[in-house]
Parts: structure tokens; C-alpha cells; sequence
């Protein structure tokens, strides 16, 4: 009697855990499109409005990249504000200074390093050099990072986990197809190539950090990511890029007015705050579900980037343009069922036997 | 000292096997004015770990009062791991 009131505690207590690592990282794709609602409509309003309108005295070397890079930093370093906060609230920044002192702390801040400022860089540029046909390219972290967890980790891979990935990478295709018909421009396939760079940096990251946050707590590890990423964004990438521009005195004269603009720094707040949940709970996704499975339920964010967009810009700042492509409600029903098939073996429940618990009697 | 996570799976090296109360027990004077020195905490971590390799279960029962207790212990990779990165000399 005793043994099975443990094995039913027991089956509770594993479905509980499936069930709430599910859910983690299924909210990190919403948050991530809600983080890219929110800095879209930043990056529109105050001084920025005057920097990417039709009269704006930059040149577009500087409206494409440094303003991008600019934006990216901001975020990440509000984030790293709203990350601070949490840990000290939680009692866990005693821990975030003591942890960044240590191995794990420092391949979390490679992995920032890495998925941040290096990634976010490299699709932006991909982005201006070949357009919207390096979207299915970046779409390919999540496979590579299933690949990168099998191999480093050792994390499970079978055919229909891989059938899986297929699956959420087609409904990816689907919404970005339209943009595909674009054509393509003069240097995209040295694009192509820079925007791989991208998704390679962002599976590193999901995979390699997603696995450090057991050993580290998900809320340190944000707060590393995003202290790490904020700083090295405004204070080393910036500057590199106004250097490219040819001006270097760039760099802080458009961070200070950009924090002057108190219209776009409230939405820069806020965007902040949603990449701070996109980030912490894709490691903590990934850390609880492998990261075949937690990559596969962040991406699709392809799907929530788009709807946020068009329910934050164009229903709620009634902005033109945020219309959602009926393709895109198709691709999430595709995207779901590619999810349902990592995460569970349908055959399971033909044979009556619950996909979501195992376990044995001590 | 460690940090919390640290702390539990570092103690991992030094005993048998451990449950959610066990790892409790041990780590009381160190870490109990901690607000993440919690049960619900440490079982996560405990899963979280299972999950990736690092320990494995060994057993389970219910104690005296009904309730469920997971045992664990490190695995052969988990033990080179917390060595690695951890370091396996109490703090």
C-alpha cells in the first residue's frame, strides 16, 4: 500500500517537474516576443524617432549598425538593472558575486559574451547584407543546439526528436516565406554565412549556459548574462563600430542622448524587463527539458515575435503595417505539434502508459 | 563560502546518498539564514540535476508522515564535473 501511495507521489512529483520545465520554456518564447515588441516601439520614439526619420543628419552606416548595437546595449544593460534588483530582492546577490568568481561563472560569461554582443552583432549586419532570407538560417539554432547538447552533454537525440526539430524549422520557414520572396541582394551569401555565425552563437549559448544554470542558479546566471552583455555592447562593441563609422566620439554622445530621451527609455524599461524573463527562462527551459526540447518550445518566439508586434504596435499603438500573415496561425499549430513530438512519444498514450513519468520503487 | 547551488551538489562528493531533508540537515548552519534555503529550492535542484546527469536516483519511500523522499547520489560524470568546476574541498 505504502509503495504505490510513493510510486503515484513519485509519478505526481515527475510529471509536475515535465509539465512546469514545459511551461518555463514555452514563457521564454513569449517573453522574447514580447522584449522585441517593446524595443521596436523604443527604437521609434524620442531621439530615435529624429535618428531613423527622413531628415536625420546620420549616415546609414550609423543608422544600420551602430544605432542597432546602441539599442541592443540598452536593453540588455536595463535588464541587467531589473536582474540585479530580482537577485538582491531573492537574497541572491551575495551569490552572483561570489559565483562570477568561479569556472562556471566565467563560461557564463563567455556564453553572454558569445549568444550576446557577438550573435546580436553578426545578425545584424547578416540582416542588412543578404535581408530577410537569413531568417531561416538563424532558425537553425535550435537544431544546432540539440546537436551541441547531444555531443557535449550527451543529452538524448533520437529520430523523433529529430523529426521534431524538423518540424518547429518548417513552421519557422512558413512565417518567414513571404520575406523569402524578396529576392536576394549583392553579398548575400557572405551574409548567409555571417548570419550562421548568429545561429551558432545563440545554440552555444543555449546549450553550454542552459546546461550551467544546474550547477548555477537561473537567476545568477542571468543576471551575469545580462551584466555581461550590457557592458560589453555600450562599452567595447559601440565603440568599435563608431570607429568603423569613422567617428569614435559617437559612441557617447549617442548613449548619453539616448538616455536623456525619457520617452524611449521608459519603452527601453519595459523591453528590458521582458528580455530579462526571454533569457533566464530559456536557461532554466533548457536546464529542465534538455536542450532539444527547451530550444524547440523558446523558438517559438518566430511565431510570438510576430504576434506581440502586431498586438502591442499595431492593436494597441495602433501603428501600420503589424498585420499578422494567416500563415503565421497555421505555423503555430505546426510549431505545437513539432514541440508535442520532442517532448512526447505519441505512441505512449496508444499503449495507455503516461509519456510523462518514470521512475522505480526504492 | 558557496554558493547555494554549489553547496548542494558539492555535498553530493561526500555522502552516500541524500534527499531533499538529508541536504537540508547538512547544510543548516551554513546556509539556513539563506531566503533560498528552502525545500521546494532544493528539490528543484535536485531534478534539475538528475536530469542532466549529474546525480541519479537511487531510491524512493515515503517517511513518517506520508510524505515522498527522493534519494540521490553522484554519478561517475557528475563527480568529474563537480570536481571540475566546483572543486571538491568544502568551503
Amino acid at each position: 500500500m505504502s509503495h504505490q501511495l510513493a510510486s503515484e507521489q513519485k509519478a505526481h512529483q515527475v510529471r509536475g517537474f515535465f509539465i512546469k520545465g514545459i511551461t518555463v520554456a514555452a514563457l521564454s518564447g513569449m517573453a522574447y516576443g514580447l522584449y522585441s515588441a517593446f524595443i521596436t516601439y523604443a527604437m521609434g520614439e524620442g531621439v530615435w524617432a529624429d535618428w531613423y526619420g527622413e531628415n536625420t543628419m546620420l549616415s546609414v552606416f550609423v543608422v544600420v549598425y551602430v544605432l542597432g548595437v546602441l539599442g541592443s546595449g540598452i536593453n540588455d544593460l536595463m535588464s541587467a538593472v531589473w536582474a540585479l534588483g530580482i537577485a538582491g530582492v531573492k537574497g541572491k546577490l551575495a551569490d552572483f558575486f561570489r559565483c562570477i568568481r568561479t569556472k562556471p561563472g566565467v563560461i557564463m560569461i563567455v556564453c553572454a559574451v558569445i549568444g550576446g554582443p557577438v550573435a546580436s552583432a553578426a545578425y545584424i549586419i547578416s540582416l542588412q547584407m543578404a535581408g530577410s532570407i537569413i531568417i531561416p538560417i538563424t532558425a537553425l539554432c535550435p537544431a544546432i543546439g540539440a546537436l551541441l547538447g547531444r555531443f557535449l552533454f550527451k543529452q538524448k537525440l533520437n529520430a523523433r526528436m529529430i523529426a521534431g526539430i524538423l518540424i518547429c524549422l518548417s513552421a519557422t520557414l512558413m512565417i518567414g516565406w513571404s520575406s523569402l520572396q524578396e529576392g536576394s541582394r549583392e553579398g548575400a551569401i557572405l551574409g548567409c554565412a555571417i548570419a550562421f555565425i548568429a545561429a551558432l552563437g545563440w545554440a552555444v549559448e543555449g546549450c553550454v549556459a542552459g546546461f550551467g544554470t544546474v550547477v548555477i542558479d537561473y537567476e545568477i546566471g542571468i543576471t551575469i548574462r545580462q551584466v555581461t552583455s550590457g557592458i560589453v555592447n555600450l562599452a567595447i562593441l559601440l565603440p568599435f563600430v563608431c570607429l568603423l563609422a569613422g567617428n569614435i566620439a559617437l559612441a557617447p554622445d549617442l548613449t548619453f542622448k539616448a538616455f536623456a530621451s525619457p520617452p524611449a527609455m521608459i519603452f527601453f524599461i519595459i523591453s528590458g524587463f521582458f528580455a530579462l524573463f526571454a533569457y533566464s527562462l530559456w536557461y532554466k527551459g533548457n536546464s529542465m527539458c534538455g536542450t532539444a526540447l527547451g530550444m524547440a518550445c523558446n523558438g517559438a518566439y518566430s511565431f510570438w515575435g510576430p504576434f506581440f508586434c502586431w498586438l502591442v504596435l499595431g492593436v494597441f499603438f495602433k501603428q501600420d503595417g503589424w498585420a499578422l500573415e494567416p500563415i503565421a496561425w497555421v505555423a503555430a499549430v505546426v510549431m505545437f505539434l513539432g514541440i508535442l513530438l520532442i517532448a512526447v512519444n505519441p505512441l505512449d498514450w496508444f499503449k495507455k502508459k503516461d509519456p510523462c513519468t518514470t521512475g522505480k520503487v526504492g | 563560502m558557496l554558493p547555494f547551488n554549489y553547496a548542494i551538489l558539492q555535498l553530493f562528493l561526500r555522502i552516500d546518498e541524500a534527499d531533499t531533508g538529508a541536504v537540508m540537515e547538512q547544510l543548516e548552519n551554513a546556509y539556513q539564514k539563506s531566503r533560498q534555503f528552502k525545500k521546494p529550492v532544493i528539490t528543484e535542484a535536485l531534478m534539475t540535476a538528475e536530469a542532466n546527469g549529474l546525480l541519479e536516483e537511487t531510491r524512493y519511500d515515503l517517511d513518517g508522515e506520508q510524505r515522498l523522499r527522493v534519494f540521490y547520489r553522484v554519478t561517475d560524470e557528475g563527480r568529474a564535473m563537480i570536481e571540475t568546476y566546483i572543486g571538491a574541498v568544502e568551503a
